[in-house]
């Protein structure tokens, strides 16, 4: 067995959790262990080439089948570990209207017996509980009935694989293993209370949308309904009251009452219903972990888009456990993983791997198959929309929406308020809208939990507005383009929250590009002639156009550039790589400011940051501006130290970090180096605005061009900085601060700075150096956003339009995607091939949210446990057109350069699309996805 | 047990006592440590599991490991997506096959958890082709054929399939 050590060389601390010292080791999959591991360094260096990627910068080890996923590592793959591999197998209870009764193992021949049954008692005498965001019942006890189907009710460890296997498929679907008593009884989920009830009220100024509004969110506040049972009680309407909450309702009725009785509006008043997804990232959840009694410490390796999560939750669990007081010590390990979606943020999966760790006599893998997989994990919540819109009948202006959505938050709440508030607040998609009452509920139930999947409401939301605005075109017998032209939102527009998006809105712009192209101005002679050329099949065309917010309102991007004495760049994030390409982008965006991209990159990083030495005490969403006023003059205080990696964060969030710590480095240490050298050369009176790179060197006017490592060498001899920490805070705008660097004082969008110096740093500099080795830049002053942003709710959009042509046999009702193409407008684009891969991979998701992917919303649905790919049909290559599939990047406005989150808005717009291109093949709508082949079969017939 | 004798990537393993209901994909994770080859949906479907027989005849097929059982493979000759690359004496990779370049090249994948059985499936018909080359109006046809039941979340299998294409018509001997 080898030795777990723990030294400063190895591990830094990352804090103390109830007495539990938490680790994050360097990652075992990081990028330049890998490279030393299995790929040679020459052939790992040639992904940058010519100042940009030539290929992504873990491609080498994903098409090479190297270890880089937590689901590849064994025990004996990693050091400190012993060899020996226990396996974990978690027992579900598989229906929800029975009480469960304990577990039958005689159906199994005793030689492959578990040698531990973990079970509700055995968590409940040694304090172990789930962290309080998940909820209680981590195991079902007996005698109780499961919250949802699906429910865990005990985890059983073998210590060898065949036996565990075969025990496994023997129990997983054995129809008496897992016991239930006789009588049917109501399910649980019917007695809980709302996960959410919010409304958005918003009337404009009687002088325009530019003026202060009459009422909206984020000009008079947010108000909340109290339950009565699973019943919302809202405020009663009084008109002029001071109370926010009666206020709101009596204009939220009185807009309701207009719908039904103005007689110079058009209202379509629809309903939609969306489907229960299963994101299907192909890589399904897996935990192996190692508890190292004599180290007293817990070694966990995860497979989550949200370490961070697991890494500040899981300490506090064991510190409140008798049983597991004696670990002092938790590593966790963060590794690449095989696709997200939002499917592995804040997933509950870990926790059980943890526990099934602490019971194990041996390091213990815990891994889904595909059926417990779709059993298990989050899923993309259920809409019902009742929805009416306004127009008024001659201007064709919008006049005003009224939304009712009802979501299915599935058996623990998770995300779903959250989800909750996203979809109500995107429904008004690239529209202004005058007057609006938006209610969004989200009620448990008993199917498996709902969760952040892409598109986090907004998909649900803003497909519904679509297909309506696409459908009162037809109805008003008005050009599609023509009513979105009359309504889109123009710049100083407010949004239903009453906030001003920050960017400038190109929506006429894209419309124009869209309606010049030839898939929409030939759409009635290319019917004409495929039509004929198929008298099985009809052609249709349609679009759909969406701005999807990103981020989450409280993102906290950290980020570290360093270079070595010989010119490498090292990169930290804290970003996990999940396929997106973050760690391609954030390597390589660097290279603007230090001429060569990163020579080594760490994703997922959270203890490096300690450096920073800041803290946050509350939560950023709910604290009250008083309070943030008094912490902020704390300069170790943050409205939030660390955020996921979701909401489309990395592009824009993350890479703000990143940019502003080359940029630090460059003009505060190695630009003032390189001015060095060249005085010494005897060019003189160089400035920061003469300088350039070019092909890797530093060029000053006449002065000798200067290579990264000559300048790195220089930067480390004389003590200058060599390395900057950098910490951001984002509610729809950034924090500022005054920083003093070289003497001067600087202002950045950052709250907090830490600077690491060269070797040759002098004693005084070294004086001030924490234990991590670092010079924290005592903030000064700082702005950061009002709390009254967070009734913003969203600020940040990436616009997006999207064209398909379709043909539907007429028979079997089928779909063919014909062609497509995307506008999109993505802000400065780091890294084109990543954002043409979102485009692409986005589409042909959405392709499968409209056309193909549903789970019943019921007791055969996922959670039954019986559900794999067979069934859930997701989107193949002949589905989505793939040789036809294009798009146009909109080019920035001259002078931005900042980039927008687009992986999510991309799956968006191809759903009202292909609802309405139908529509043009077939003359029917459908208001319910999927559309499968059945539906229109039917409905033709 | 069963007694199992294969080669993979050029290496001889066995005898082997082994249970002859074990997938292949868990032999080759659990036994061999060889984790490249990937489990996505263990009914066949996504093909993510995809590995290499090569025939007797010179021929080549690919099969999915996680429906097949181990004994399946006993006495035969496979590739996994480890053994494409070169290596040098000390075992880092230096170069890749060009399936693997084309791929990494075109940005063809994301997650990178279906790259091995679309790297299998891709180097397994470059070989067909080298055998039996196809007119170049049929090389989409063709790369529908091969790779269309491959399963991929996060590309939309654009930069998989151009990849492939511009590859087949870039090698000569290919196409005809």
């Amino acid at each position: 067995m080898k030795q777990w050590e723990l030294s400063r060389r190895d591990f830094m601390k990352k804090c103390v959790i109830g007495g539990v010292t938490v680790y994050s080791a360097p990652m075992l999959l990081q990028q330049q262990s890998a490279m030393a591991k299995g790929v040679a360094s020459s052939l790992a260096e040639t992904w940058y080439q010519d100042g940009k990627p030539a290929f992504r910068f873990d491609a080498i080890e994903k098409i090479t089948g190297e270890k880089i996923y937590g689901r590849d590592y064994r025990a004996k793959d990693i050091p400190s570990w012993p060899d020996t591999q226990h396996h974990a197998f978690i027992v579900r209870a598989h229906i929800a209207d029975k009480v469960y009764q304990g577990l039958d193992l005689s159906v199994i021949p005793k030689d492959l017996m578990p040698y531990k049954i973990i079970t509700a008692e055995d968590l409940e005498s040694n304090a172990l509980k789930l962290p309080p965001f998940y909820g209680d019942n981590m195991l079902l006890k007996k005698g109780s009935a499961p919250d949802y189907l699906g429910h865990e009710v005990a985890i059983l460890l073998f210590n060898d694989f065949a036996q565990f296997l075969k025990a496994k498929m023997m129990l997983q679907f054995h129809e008496h293993f897992v016991q239930y008593g006789p009588e049917t009884v109501p399910y649980n989920a019917a007695s809980k209370q709302p996960y959410a009830g919010w409304r958005i009220v918003r009337e404009e100024s009687t002088k325009g949308s530019q003026d202060d509004d009459i009422y909206s969110t984020y000009h008079s506040g947010q108000f909340f309904p109290k339950y009565e049972g699973q019943k919302l009680l809202w405020p009663n309407p009084v008109k002029g009251s001071d109370d926010i909450g009666e206020r709101g309702m009596y204009l939220a009725q009185t807009l309701r009452q207009e719908m039904t009785s103005n007689d110079d509006w058009f209202v379509l008043n629809k309903q939609y219903k969306t489907q229960s997804i299963e994101p299907m990232m192909l890589e399904p959840e897996a935990y192996n972990g190692f508890f190292d009694k004599k180290s007293q410490t817990l070694h966990v390796v995860i497979t989550t888009q949200s370490p961070q999560d697991f890494y500040l939750q899981a300490g506090k669990v064991l510190s409140e456990s008798p049983l597991t007081q004696s670990i002092k010590n938790l590593v966790v390990h963060s590794p690449y993983i095989g696709g997200g979606f939002g499917g592995k943020d804040h997933t509950i999966f870990p926790y059980y791997g943890m526990i099934a760790s602490i019971f194990a006599d041996a390091p213990v893998r815990l891994a889904n198959n595909r059926f417990e997989q779709f059993q298990s994990g989050l899923k993309r919540h259920p809409f019902h929309f009742t929805n009416q819109l306004a127009f008024d009948k001659s201007s064709l202006k919008l006049k005003g929406l009224v939304a009712d959505m009802n979501l299915d938050g599935g058996g623990r709440e998770n995300f779903s308020s959250s989800v909750a508030m996203v979809g109500a607040s995107a429904i008004q998609g690239i529209y202004y809208i005058p007057r609006n009452d938006i209610v969004a509920t989200c009620l448990p139930s008993y199917l498996p939990t709902a969760g952040s999947m892409r598109g986090y409401g907004s998909l649900q939301s803003m497909a519904s507005i679509e297909m309506m605005f696409n459908e009162a075109a037809d109805e008003m017998k008005v050009d599609p383009f023509k009513l979105r032209r009359v309504n889109a939102m123009v710049n100083g527009d407010k949004n239903t929250q009453g906030s001003v998006p920050l960017e400038n809105i190109r929506y006429q712009e894209m419309l124009d590009l869209a309606e010049k192209h030839e898939m929409w101005q030939n759409r009635q002679a290319n019917k004409t002639k495929f039509d004929q050329a198929n008298p099985d099949k009809s052609m249709g065309v349609g679009f759909g156009f969406v701005s999807k917010d990103y981020g989450t309102g409280s993102n906290a991007p950290s980020s570290y550039v360093g270079v070595t004495p010989d010119g490498k760049v090292v990169v930290k994030v804290f970003s996990v790589e999940m396929g997106t390409g973050t760690d391609t982008s954030q390597a390589s965006l660097i290279s603007e400011y230090l001429g060569s991209a990163a020579d080594n990159l760490d994703i997922a990083q959270i203890e490096v940051f300690d450096a920073l030495e800041i803290f946050d005490d509350a939560s950023p969403y709910i604290m009250s501006q008083e309070h943030q006023d008094k912490m902020a003059k704390n300069p170790r205080w943050t409205p939030m130290v660390v955020s996921a990696s979701s909401a489309s964060q990395s592009a824009f969030f993350q890479s703000h970090s990143t940019k502003y710590a080359a940029k630090i480095l460059f003009e505060e240490s190695l630009f003032m180096a390189a001015k060095t050298i060249w005085e010494k050369q005897g060019s003189s009176g160089i400035t920061i605005t003469d300088v350039s790179w070019q092909g890797g060197q530093l060029h000053a006017k006449d002065a000798e061009p200067l290579s990264l490592s000559i300048i790195c060498k220089k930067a480390h001899a004389e003590g200058m900085i060599t390395g900057v920490m950098t910490h951001g805070f984002n509610r729809w705008q950034w924090a500022t601060a005054k920083f003093e660097l070289n003497q001067q004082q600087k202002e950045y969008p950052l709250d907090a700075i830490a600077l690491e110096y060269g070797i040759g740093a002098n004693d005084a500099v070294k004086a001030k150096q924490n234990k991590q080795g670092f010079v924290v830049q005592e903030r000064q002053a700082v702005n950061y956003p009002k709390v009254k942003l967070n009734s913003a709710m969203v600020r940040y959009y990436t616009p997006c339009l999207t064209m398909v042509e379709l043909a539907v046999h007429k028979v079997s009702g089928e779909v063919e995607i014909l062609r497509t193409h995307t506008w999109i407008e993505p802000g400065k684009v780091h890294v084109r091939e990543l954002v043409e891969g979102q485009i692409e991979g986005g589409l042909t998701m959405g392709i499968g949210h409209v056309l193909h992917e549903a789970l019943p919303q019921d007791n055969t649905g996922a959670g039954n446990g019986e559900w794999n790919i067979d069934r859930y049909k997701v989107p193949f290559a002949k589905d989505n057109g793939v040789w036809t599939l294009d798009y146009t990047l909109l080019p920035t406005i001259d002078g931005s350069d900042e980039s927008k989150g687009l992986a999510e808005v991309v799956m968006i717009p191809i759903v009202p699309a292909v609802v309405e291109a139908i529509y043009q093949a077939t003359e029917k709508r459908f208001y319910h996805l999927p559309i499968t082949a059945k539906d229109i079969s039917e409905a033709n017939a | 047990m069963s007694t199992l004798n294969l080669t993979i990537n050029g290496k001889q393993y066995g005898p082997l006592e082994i249970d002859p209901g074990m997938p292949m994909v868990n032999f080759l994770h659990e036994y061999l440590n060889l984790t490249g080859t990937k489990f996505g949906c263990g009914e066949g479907i996504c093909h993510a599991c995809v590995v290499i027989v090569d025939n007797d005849d010179g021929t080549s097929s690919t099969r999915r490991t996680c429906i097949a059982n181990v004994m399946l493979f006993n006495n035969l000759n496979i590739r996994t997506i480890e053994g494409h690359a070169t290596k040098n004496n000390v075992g880092e990779i230096i170069a890749l096959h060009p399936v693997q370049d084309a791929f990494i090249k075109n940005f063809a994948f994301q997650c990178g958890w279906c790259a091995p059985g679309f790297t299998n499936e891709t180097v397994a018909l470059i070989e067909k082709l080298k055998q039996k080359p196809i007119a170049k109006d049929q090389v989409e046809r063709v790369i529908e054929d091969t790779l269309g039941e491959h399963v991929c979340r996060c590309t939309g299998y654009v930069r998989y399939f151009k990849a492939a294409k511009n590859l087949i018509l870039a090698t000569k001997g290919l196409t005809i």
